[in-house]
């Protein structure tokens, strides 16, 4: 199968891992990504603009034919977001008046679906299975909207695919709740006391591993985690892993191509407790 | 075939503005006229006296009344000629009052030129007027009612009690619909089935009602007086005639028990089951699904009543008119995922609880936790779920979840007074009889209201914790109960989709059945000798379906009691050897009329003569009885024989509402330029794109279609099928070189005389920018100097 693969900005910087243990993984599937040529920002930068944002993403679009897959469900939510607005003629001539390539049609996928699609129950590939990982699955809000594909309230796709790793998925009430992201620099302790509240119910909810599908989430749990800490005067110590990073760990891959040291909270602990059952 | 033209004075509301001589004068030099005359009031006695002794006398056959609108005395006039022997149909009304001297007072030359047209265009639609003679059908006395819910059973009664006879069909073994499943009901706390069940039984005893339960209809043919409705009866399993309805032996040895879909799954049932102990008729029945065939009932029956090898009966009714009275069902909880109905076992829904309550329910009338089977001392109710709430889809108010809410909390506070209760709302609407004294007195029991949407319920270590704003205080809030109560909304019963689509019933953006007219109409159907009652056409309190059940019955009495039905032989009928079996018609007709056997055939019992049909036809094989095409026609060439102003408009008017706007724009005196010359249409959907280019060729300027407003066309959607025309015959006038401008299409209610001219008023306005018909043909002629004429 070949993809175009869109990285989005936060390949370049905060999100390394998320762009190397994506491609890693789809390696490891079969799957085939040709970057998006010169791509650009999807738009997110611009989301008071309608118009704006929805040009910056016909722009990525339109550079190919393929559909296209991103591991961010900023980037994603974006992409999908514009494709329906262009699907109205008056928004779609608006925007092809200033594109060099002209957008038509996309079909936008998250590597979550994706890697989901690609393993079957029982997959021989999966070398190395999480033997009952007790995993936090944890969407946020980007990845199910638009609404449409899953519900917004009570999605189930992650654990489907925890399942398939055969690791075992928590139940985790705070599943869909706001990260805290989009209001950390406005409102800092809110938005703290928010991914505090997060963190410490998914190890109460008795997770080993919380798995997240987007950078902001990721940020919000991972970076800060040792601020938060140090805040409350609380151990928290639970690594949070790309959806993709999880996936590559259980296809056999190795730490420095799913970028398991740039993580903040390091899962090396979570990864040898994993190959040591391996061994048993 | 010598015409009598009677111009008529009104006083001085005509005679006053328009020149009556010279309109007489001008009538008499019209072909076919034997005579015209003026009349002070040609609808007093003297002035019918007077056409009746011309009818005699001159031997008139056909009759033209210049005078006020035909909506308010054609039927006077037609009694006069019919008294005189000739056919009521042989008569034409010119509308020179509402629509000419009552609007053109300040220009009385120039409505007396109107009038002249208006006249020559009736003289010259009399002339082709044929006799047509009403049709007398036989109709059958019975009547189905579809759904035994209690606006059914009302139906049925009411039925019955006045000498018709009834079939009800009920999908159910029993009769009875949700009302039987409740405790007590609003305002006054009495007992559900205690008010209901004697009803049922008297259905059941009744000598003119024959219930037919466990029953689906399959099949509906005819049309009003006539219908034939086919169905089937399900296997029960048991024989109804010998089962004596003890229940204890068989199902006490059933060795399957299943979740009561009765009780909404907090109960059980056997495989062989009665409903509850009020089911009429109480019989067991068989559940297919859940036997495992091991014939213990059979042995355990005293009656031998049980049939295992039982088989489905189809049965045919004969019927005249037809009561849905389909019902509702709840909205599924489900869908409201983040309230975790499915997954949490203490949320429950208003129907679990109406149960719980029941004394003769699960609980005994207890209200326990399901988790724990333990009484609950906390309890959240959850209003608008479902309702109200664009992420489900459903924008309307349920109108009685307040009110279940607010008793069902005071029946727990009255069994259990500790028990601490909050209702969590949007508003509370409590607007009825003594609905709004029953809010008072729940605030009054000590019941607690927060207005709140609540966002989620979560449930940790088996504890409900509802997260909500409180608007009123502006604070986020995370409350503990014991059990939370989703108030779902109504929704409309999706079985009752087979039946909808059997009757070719349309169904509101909400998805109920909707009604005939959303004020004026509220239990019939678009589909005539079809009524719809209950909540099959959204969600109504049990007092406002009995109603409706009884306003329903009311209908099918008044339709039927005579036996005999006469039908306006206004109707559409078919040119079998033109006909191409297109079966365009068959989709446009709003009222089913229409089969295309071989070829097309209109049944006259259900055609209401608007015309889109014959509009439609691709080859001009459907006609019209009245309004004919020949006719139309000869009003447009009349119209445009003499031209005698700029611009000239040929309006196509529909009789129920823009044609209605414009005898109100009259009545009320709004006066507007004389430029329209307007020709009734029973719809605007009647108006053929051959009425429009003949208007045109024949140098009209512009050509106005009025209809009822979108949404509101008496027909259902005569008026998008006009619009769709009119929109690809501006196409082709572009086409030709023609401004598409000068086809315009408006809507005005009848209530709305000043919009209408307005409207007219506008399209004068932008006639006189575009220049006579042609000046467009000429410009381009001129631009491209080489070009070809262009003129049709």
């Amino acid at each position: 199968m070949k993809l175009a693969y869109y990285p989005g900005c936060v390949s370049q910087s905060t999100g390394k891992e998320m762009d190397a243990s994506t491609r890693a993984v789809s390696t490891a599937l079969g799957i085939e990504l040709e970057e998006l040529e010169d791509w650009n920002c999807c738009g997110a930068t611009h989301v008071s603009n309608e118009l704006v944002a929805t040009g910056l993403a016909a722009r990525n679009m339109a550079q190919t034919d393929l559909p296209i897959m991103t591991a961010c469900s900023i980037c994603y939510s974006n992409l999908r977001a514009a494709a329906q607005r262009l699907e109205e003629t008056e928004t779609l001539e608006k925007v092809n008046a200033v594109l060099d390539r002209k957008y038509s049609s996309a079909r936008v996928r998250h590597a979550l679906d994706v890697i989901l699609e690609g393993l079957n129950e029982g997959d021989e590939r999966i070398v190395v299975p999480l033997n009952g990982l007790l995993v936090a699955p944890y969407y946020g809000c980007l990845l199910t909207r638009p609404a449409g594909l899953y519900s917004p309230e009570f999605p189930t796709i992650l654990e489907k695919l925890i399942k398939r790793l055969q690791a075992e998925p928590v139940d985790f009430r705070l599943k869909t709740f706001c990260c805290g992201g989009p209001i950390f620099m406005p409102k800092e302790k809110a938005a703290d006391d928010i991914a505090f509240k997060i963190l410490t119910e998914a190890k109460k909810a008795g997770a080993e591993v919380i798995v997240t599908v987007c950078p902001l989430c990721h940020l919000m749990l991972d970076a800060k985690q040792k601020v938060l800490e140090q805040k409350h005067g609380v151990r928290i110590g639970i690594p949070v892993l790309y959806v993709t990073q999880l996936a590559g760990i259980a296809l056999g891959l190795g730490p420095e191509e799913l970028g398991l040291f740039m993580n903040s909270v390091s899962p090396m602990a979570m990864m040898e407790k994993v190959y040591a059952m391996l061994s048993e | 075939m010598p015409i009598g033209v009677y111009v008529c004075h009104c006083g001085l509301n005509i005679a006053g503005v328009l020149n009556m001589e010279d309109l007489k004068s001008f009538a008499e030099k019209l072909p076919d006229v034997a005579v015209a005359r003026d009349l002070q009031f040609s609808c007093s006695d003297i002035g019918q006296e007077q056409i009746q002794k011309d009818i005699a006398e001159l031997k008139l056959d056909r009759v033209v009344v210049a005078a006020c609108s035909p909506r308010l005395h054609e039927p006077t006039f037609r009694r006069a000629i019919a008294k005189a022997g000739l056919n009521p149909y042989m008569l034409e009304m010119a509308n020179i009052r509402e629509q000419c001297s009552w609007v053109h007072m300040e220009q009385p030359a120039m409505a007396t030129e109107k009038a002249k047209d208006l006249i020559a265009m009736a003289v010259a639609k009399a002339a082709l007027l044929k006799p047509l003679e009403p049709e007398s059908i036989p109709v059958s006395k019975n009547v189905l009612v579809v759904g035994g819910g209690v606006a059914g059973i009302a139906a049925a009664l009411d039925l019955g009690d006045c000498g018709l006879h009834v079939f009800l069909v009920e999908r159910r073994p029993t009769i009875g619909g949700y009302m039987a499943l409740l405790t007590d009901v609003f305002p006054t706390n009495d007992c559900s089935i205690c008010v209901l069940g004697p009803k049922m039984s008297e259905v059941y005893n009744h000598p003119d009602i024959t219930l037919i339960t466990y029953a689906e209809v399959l099949g509906v043919e005819g049309s009003v007086g006539n219908f034939t409705v086919s169905g089937v009866r399900k296997a029960r399993y048991v024989d109804e005639k010998l089962c004596k309805g003890c229940i204890s032996e068989c199902a006490g040895v059933c060795p399957v028990e299943v979740p009561s879909e009765y009780d909404f799954a907090i109960g059980k049932r056997k495989a062989i089951y009665i409903p509850y102990p009020q089911a009429v008729p109480l019989v067991a029945c068989i559940d297919p699904k859940a036997c495992i065939g091991c014939a213990r009932c059979v042995e355990a029956c005293p009656t031998q009543a049980v049939k295992l090898d039982q088989e489905p009966q189809d049965f045919k009714l004969n019927v005249g008119a037809i009561i849905v009275a389909t019902g509702w069902q709840p909205f599924d909880a489900t869908r409201k995922e983040e309230y975790g109905f499915g997954r949490y076992r203490d949320v429950i829904t208003t129907l679990q609880m109406e149960r719980m309550l029941n004394a003769s329910g699960p609980t005994k009338g207890e209200v326990v936790r399901p988790s724990t089977g333990k009484i609950a001392e906390s309890i959240a109710f959850l209003q608008c779920v479902g309702s109200r709430d664009s992420s489900v889809g459903n924008l309307y108010c349920s109108r009685i979840c307040c009110m279940a809410s607010l008793k069902n909390a005071q029946l727990v506070k009255e069994k259990y007074p500790h028990t601490d209760i909050t209702i969590y709302y949007i508003d509370i609407r409590a607007c009825g009889e003594g609905y709004e004294e029953f809010y008072v007195r729940a605030q009054k029991l000590g019941i607690n209201f927060v207005r709140s949407r609540v966002s989620c319920i979560e449930e940790v270590e088996g504890e409900l914790f509802l997260i909500f704003e409180d608007t009123q205080t502006g604070e986020m809030k995370r409350v503990k109960h014991d059990l939370a109560v989703l108030s779902v909304g109504l929704e409309p019963d999706s079985k009752a989709d087979v039946l909808g689509n059997l009757l070719g019933l349309s169904r509101r953006p909400d998805g109920f059945f909707e009604i005939a007219h959303p004020k004026m109409r509220p239990v019939e159907a678009h589909i005539d000798g079809v009524f719809i009652a209950g909540c099959a056409s959204g969600p109504k309190e049990i007092p406002i379906s009995i109603a409706q059940g009884s306003a329903a019955a009311a209908k099918a009495v008044k339709l039927l009691h005579k036996g005999v039905l006469e039908l306006e032989p206004t109707s559409a009928y078919v040119d079998p050897e033109k006909c191409i079996k297109c079966k365009l018609c068959v989709d446009l007709c709003p009222k089913k009329a229409i089969a295309v056997k071989s070829p097309a055939y209109v049944d006259e019992a259900a055609c209401k003569g608007c015309g889109s049909c014959a509009a439609a036809c691709p080859v001009d094989a459907i006609n019209m009885r009245f309004f004919s095409d020949e006719q139309i026609m000869a009003q447009v060439r009349a119209a445009t024989e003499v031209k005698r102003e700029f611009p000239l408009i040929v309006a196509f008017l529909c009789n129920w509402c823009s044609y209605g706007a414009a005898d109100l724009a009259g009545t009320a005196r709004i006066q507007y330029p004389t430029n329209a010359r307007n020709i009734r249409v029973m719809c605007s959907a009647r108006v053929d794109p051959s009425f429009i280019l003949e208007a045109l060729r024949r140098g009209a300027d512009g050509v106005l279609i009025a209809g009822c407003r979108i949404g509101e066309c008496h027909y259902r959607d005569g008026n998008y099928q006009a619009l769709q025309r009119v929109n690809v015959l501006k196409g082709v006038l572009e086409k030709i070189g023609l401004d598409p401008g000068r086809v315009k299409i408006v809507w005005c209610a009848a209530s709305e005389g000043e919009i209408y001219a307005k409207d007219l008023r506008d399209f004068i306005g932008e006639l006189k920018a575009m220049g006579p018909i042609g000046t467009e043909l000429k410009k381009e002629r001129a631009e491209e100097k080489n070009g070809e004429t262009a003129l049709p």
